[in-house]
């Protein structure tokens, strides 16, 4: 803390290890907490997108027939759900997570930066469960390996830098003004319906393509979907670099991932000191 | 005993906090105007306060409610940031603010311990080394899975002191820890201040059993309305808040 000069013991000279493994031990208990006292636990993570899955298969798969232009649809629909969930459930639990900690912020004076991420983390975790369902769905389609898979990495590595980023900035903004809440549950839903999770981006004017590849999430995801399911129908898994016709393209929604990361930062820490007096 | 470095320096110290007036009560207030600000008032909880602790000294602070007890140990354990002056800390401290460290209601009391014991700097290794010792001292050994909610405020009261005593801290800071604890417990807890003394420990201390104070602390601080009033030997500080208590 700033207003303090504190020359402490050894022990803290060590000035990562110790958030490190605060972090971490954090991260495990906010895992728990998350299935604590139900009893399918860990279960319910892989069932819930995997309901929102069949409910919208059901529905825009069969009724509006989303299913007969591509056999990969299914696993390209689930594919944009579990990638969807993950923003979503790291944003929320992140804007949560201050306000949940409420009576440690009041009472113990740590970098407060390792609550949100500890609740990104968590949703990181539930996020790769989910993903070994999708690995499931894609070895079901009788996709084989490449060497591009290698890519998904960096890929999931901005998808998190974006994640982290919103839920810095929404943590810090929740615990001045609870009405953050509420408009992040409209804000989200909008972003799934303008983002190419239901529908091919194929399906998108050409102009309107452009303006949802500004969105990282959506970048990520046909990325994802060109490098994963690429016996797939071309529309169906247009990336951003064909959309603009050269790769520099992807530079936009990279630098508004890494964007985000920063404001969230420096918002973060300029809120930081007063979190406990205002929670 | 008393080697003369400081281990805090408080040099200063101003705080205010906002307090809003919640001066719209109805809906019908509300549905006519929605976009009324709210309207703050300064409550100043300290008011320039200077003092210092030196290493290895029992510290006792004494004020009525509302003097700016509680904001001063947040302030020197780092939750709040001072409006105006500084404080300096040397050596590693371990605070018991408010009756607790804090703990999660859902969570067992092995997983809590594990969290706040790692929060103010035990490492893996120590707190499993440690982990039956905060047990053993705060009596729980028949609750350590049980979660905390089902806990009574005495028995987390002790988990936290146990907790807050087993870190390797150069100075204690101990809000109203004699509060909640029955009469064995208060005496376990004098025991242990005698060891920290003979191990010249830095202790904080702020408490209305004035006996203990008295028993206890080397020098003393009496706050009122956020000010200094009276600062030094115990038997003088006692004195003169015996003095405000009777006007």
């Amino acid at each position: 803390m700033a207003w303090i000069e504190a020359k402490t013991g050894r022990r803290r000279l060590n000035r990562l290890a110790h958030p490190a493994r605060v972090l971490r031990v954090i991260a495990a208990a906010d895992f728990k907490l998350r299935y604590s006292g139900s009893a399918l636990g860990y279960f319910w993570s892989i069932a819930k997108p995997l309901a929102l899955f069949s409910m919208i298969y059901a529905v825009f798969g069969h009724i509006f027939r989303l299913g007969s232009i591509s056999h990969y649809y299914p696993v390209s629909l689930l594919m944009g759900i579990v990638v969807f969930t993950f923003f979503g459930d790291g944003s929320s639990v992140g804007m949560w997570s201050l306000v949940q900690r409420e009576s440690l912020l009041r009472k113990l004076s740590f970098p407060r930066l390792i609550i949100p991420t500890s609740a990104t983390l968590s949703a990181a975790i539930t996020f790769a469960i989910n993903g070994a369902v999708v690995v499931v769905f894609i070895a079901w389609n009788d996709i084989g390996p490449r060497l591009s898979w290698f890519l998904v990495v960096p890929l999931l590595l901005e998808l998190y830098i974006f994640v982290l980023g919103v839920a810095l900035i929404l943590s810090a903004l929740f615990v001045r003004l609870r009405d953050v809440g509420q408009v992040w549950e409209l804000v989200l839903q909008l972003i799934f319906y303008a983002s190419p999770i239901i529908y091919p981006i194929g399906f998108l004017p050409p102009f309107a393509r452009k303006i949802v590849f500004i969105n990282p999430l959506t970048q990520v995801l046909q990325d994802l979907r060109s490098i994963l399911l690429y016996p797939d129908l071309r529309p169906n898994r247009l990336t951003i670099a064909q959309t603009f016709g050269t790769s520099a393209a992807r530079l936009i929604p990279i630098s508004i991932a890494l964007l985000t990361l920063v404001v969230g930062l420096v918002f973060f820490r300029r809120e930081e000191p007063w979190f406990a007096e205002r929670i | 005993m008393l080697s003369g470095s400081s281990a805090i320096e408080v040099n200063d110290v101003a705080k205010a906090f906002r307090l809003p007036h919640h001066r719209r009560t109805t809906i019908k207030d509300h549905l006519l105007h929605p976009f009324e600000r709210t309207t703050f008032e300064r409550y100043v909880a300290l008011d320039g306060v200077t003092f210092e602790v030196k290493a290895g000294e029992f510290f006792g602070i004494i004020g009525a409610n509302g003097s700016g007890k509680s904001t001063l140990l947040k302030i020197i354990a780092g939750i709040y940031p001072p409006n105006r002056g500084s404080v300096r800390v040397e050596g590693l401290l371990s605070p018991f603010i408010e009756l607790g460290v804090g703990f999660n209601p859902e969570l067992s009391a092995r997983d809590n311990v594990r969290i706040n014991g790692t929060l103010l700097g035990l490492t893996g290794r120590e707190l499993s080394r440690r982990f039956d010792d905060i047990i053993a001292f705060a009596e729980l050994e028949h609750f350590v899975d049980q979660k905390l909610k089902n806990f009574s405020s005495g028995m987390q009261l002790r988990l936290a002191f146990s907790i807050a005593i087993q870190v390797d801290f150069q100075i204690l800071v101990l809000d109203e820890v004699l509060a909640v604890g029955d009469q064995r417990f208060q005496e376990k807890c004098f025991a242990t201040f005698e060891r920290f003394r003979e191990e010249e420990k830095t202790i904080v201390f702020v408490s209305h059993d004035l006996s203990a104070m008295g028993r206890f602390c080397d020098r003393m601080l009496l706050l009122e309305r956020g000010n200094v009033r009276s600062y030094g030997d115990p038997a003088e500080v006692l004195a003169a808040y015996a003095v405000i208590n009777a006007a």
